[in-house]
């Protein structure tokens, strides 16, 4: 029986190492290289060599490793059970330790500005995060596009400022109505579309409002993307160290040396106030009956029409309100960066961001903030391996929906208890 | 001599060249469980989503009394069927949100009037009294109704992991939630065993006499459709072949012939 079992993984290694070769070989094995001015092929052999072994092993691995647990069947998978388990129990405690890390951590000896920049960009994607955990998570709408919404966000506050001279918190607002109606005005369209066809929809939108920002020059200057966002001031207060005559700045008033970290630590605490503000109201409202309506549509979208919930208006407010939190979203990365373009809103991001959703496990919070540490400190630890980041992140979430196929925390907290004794 | 809850007249309804439904017409009426059986395929599920709006209707009319006012149903679509109508329903394979909470389950029931009191979402954000208070009655409301199916114990488990006939009773009393005026119920006794289809026929018969609520009710199990039944409407291929009380209809020779089949 072992012996067959060993004979039968060999071959679909065996297998799985052809296929890694048709797919790796031309790919990664040739590579084209500038040689006396000449485009020269050039072939790598020994890391495709890596990749076939390494794709050929693991399948075999997880061959005897899925026949053992097929075995045990019944017995809960130990690992990913201890510490869904452990978070579950001690969940409320960790929630308010992880707050209060992210509190100090700017005041932590090696939050340096590599630190910080790679803190700030998680903290959006968890605030993105959270936003399409709305829309996926907890309505069941697989939303491919979300990107649109951190674009429209992105831009409406940048034209805003721009051209009115508006301060962050009135463009804030506008930013997240602007995202919002479009928001509605995707969700229209997709009402009667489930599954694989929203998906393939929704994608097409995201791709829709990029090209519509290329091409619309007058309005967002196409490519060439737009600049002088303004700054983001501490109420009023400008980051700046040669500020102009008579305005006070941020350090003068305070006192203090003037320091360009002031300003990262400011959009850093700025980021988790809006990711904080995204997290509380997506615990409340999944509370209230809206709320519940969504995660019913998602369960028996039938169910929902016999008990005469609207499914039209339940899935628009899931759309607008999570497009709403990707438009304040977008508000932050546009004053951040100061410049943005249509590059910056690829299909990519909203793949990473959906990746984020799934993976932490559909409408956990918690998960969200997991999965975003997980792949985005992923990509970043392998960012100088350049192309091999995108293998790696992979990699990763093969291996998460391997041994958590429904998410790291897969575990769901009702929205209401009777208690135990009614 | 009570009062008309249901008028259906020629109700008529093909599936391109199907006819699944042929020139139908029955009532039912208020304080009557009334019973709709027949073979396999002989239309029966197609009746009742032609009544809650799923179906389109080919041909006929529906109309449903609610307080001395004829509503026409066939004016609703899906989800205003149970809103507007109040007619509620269950379906053959259970339809249940397996993943929520049995509690919640009969929570959704009342999304209408929770989502008016949370006034749409603004009240119960900023944790309205008003809200809190409504909330507080829907939950009253659901333990009432877990205390009678015996379930209130288990109000915070997933509705997925019941047992099969807990989930069929669930099913049930999450639609009364809505607070209808007609219950229709498609095979609620569908495998269940003896004791568990007994209590079921009980449930039945104090949603018919305390709540007041008209049923109708598609059913196999004769012995649910016998003993509770105050009026039978036995389809074939679409069409109304019989039409009486229940002891009329076990004694039918047309219907032992088309369904019954010839007993001992
Ligand atoms: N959406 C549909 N499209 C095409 N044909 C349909 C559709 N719904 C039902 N039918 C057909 O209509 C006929 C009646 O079906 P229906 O489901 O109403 O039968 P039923 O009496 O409920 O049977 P059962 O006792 O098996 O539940 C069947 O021939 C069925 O195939
Ligand atoms: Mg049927």
């Amino acid at each position: 029986m072992g012996k067959d079992l060993i004979q039968k993984s060999l071959k679909d290694s065996l297998f799985t190492g052809i296929i890694a070769l048709a797919l790796f070989g031309p790919i990664v094995g040739l590579r084209t290289v500038a040689k006396n001015e000449v485009l020269v092929v050039e072939p790598k052999w020994f890391i495709v060599l890596l990749i076939v072994a390494f794709c050929a092993i693991g399948r075999f691995f997880i061959n005897i490793y899925s026949y053992k647990k097929e075995q045990r069947r019944g017995e809960p998978s130990s690992l990913g059970k201890a510490i869904s388990n452990f978070l579950d129990e001690k969940g409320a405690q960790i929630a308010i330790a992880a707050i209060a890390f992210s509190i100090i951590f700017p005041f932590m000896p090696f939050a340096d500005r590599y630190w910080m920049d790679i803190a700030i960009m998680m903290m959006t994607y968890i605030m993105l995060g959270w936003g399409l955990n709305i829309v996926i998570g907890l309505a069941g709408l697989l939303d491919l596009g979300y990107v649109a919404f951190y674009a429209v966000g992105a831009y409406s506050y940048a034209l805003f400022a721009i051209h009115f001279g508006w301060s962050f918190w009135i463009c804030l607002p506008i930013a997240g109505l602007f995202a919002g109606m479009f928001g509605i005005l995707l969700g229209f369209p997709v009402l009667r579309l489930r599954g694989d066809y929203l998906a393939i929809v929704t994608l097409a939108f995201g791709e829709m409002i990029r090209i519509l920002l290329l091409n619309w020059y007058e309005l967002t200057k196409g490519p060439d993307g737009l600049t002088g966002i303004p700054r983001p001031s501490f109420f009023g207060l400008p980051f700046k160290r040669y500020p102009d005559e008579g305005v006070e700045t941020f350090h003068t008033f305070f006192g203090l040396e003037y320091d360009p970290m002031q300003r990262i630590i400011f959009l850093y605490y700025l980021i988790l106030v809006l990711a904080l503000i995204t997290n509380a109201f997506t615990i409340k409202i999944r509370r209230l009956p809206v709320g519940r309506a969504w995660e019913a549509l998602r369960e028996d979208e039938i169910a929902c029409k016999s008990l005469g919930v609207n499914p039209r208006n339940t899935k628009l407010t899931a759309f607008a309100i999570g497009a709403m939190f990707g438009g304040f979203a977008g508000s932050f990365f546009a004053t951040r960066q100061a410049f943005i373009s249509p590059e910056s809103f690829t299909f990519i991001e909203s793949a990473i961001i959906v990746a984020i959703v799934v993976l932490g496990g559909m409408g956990s919070q918690t998960g969200v903030v997991l999965s975003t540490i997980f792949l985005i400190g992923l990509i970043e630890v392998f960012r100088d391996f350049e192309s091999y980041r995108m293998v790696a992140f992979g990699g990763a979430m093969v291996l998460i929906m391997i041994f958590r196929p429904r998410g790291i925390l897969a575990k769901r907290k009702p929205t209401i208890t009777m208690g135990k004794h009614g | 001599m009570s009062e008309t809850l249901l008028d259906v007249q020629n109700l008529t309804m093909k599936f391109g060249g199907l006819i699944a439904i042929d020139d139908l017409s029955f009532s039912a009426k208020k304080d009557h469980i009334t019973s709709i059986i027949g073979p396999n395929g002989a239309g029966k599920t197609t009746v009742f989503n032609c009544l809650t709006g799923f179906y389109k209707a080919t041909a006929g009319s529906m109309y449903l009394s609610k307080n001395n006012n004829k509503m026409d149903l066939k004016k609703f679509s899906d989800f205003k069927v149970a809103q507007k109508a109040g007619v509620a329903r269950t379906f053959q394979n259970i339809r249940l949100f397996p993943q929520m909470s049995v509690l919640e389950n009969m929570m959704v029931a009342q999304h209408n009037k929770l989502m008016t009191a949370s006034g749409f979402s603004i009240l119960g954000l900023i944790n309205s009294k008003s809200y809190l208070q409504k909330e507080k009655e829907a939950m009253e409301i659901s333990k009432y109704w877990l205390d009678i199916i015996g379930l209130t114990n288990r109000a915070d488990d997933n509705a997925g992991d019941l047992p099969y006939g807990d989930q069929r009773k669930l099913e049930i009393v999450r639609a009364m939630c809505i607070e209808p005026h007609l219950l229709c119920l498609d095979e609620p006794a569908a495998g269940l065993n003896a004791k568990e289809s007994a209590e079921l026929n009980k449930l039945l018969k104090f949603i018919k006499n305390d709540k007041k609520t008209g049923i109708l009710l598609i059913e196999h199990d004769m012995s649910v459709v016998m003993g509770i039944s105050d009026h039978v409407v036995v389809l074939n291929y679409g069409k109304k072949i019989f039409e009486g009380t229940a002891k009329q209809t076990k004694n039918s020779p047309e219907v032992i012939e088309a369904y019954l089949g010839t007993e001992d």
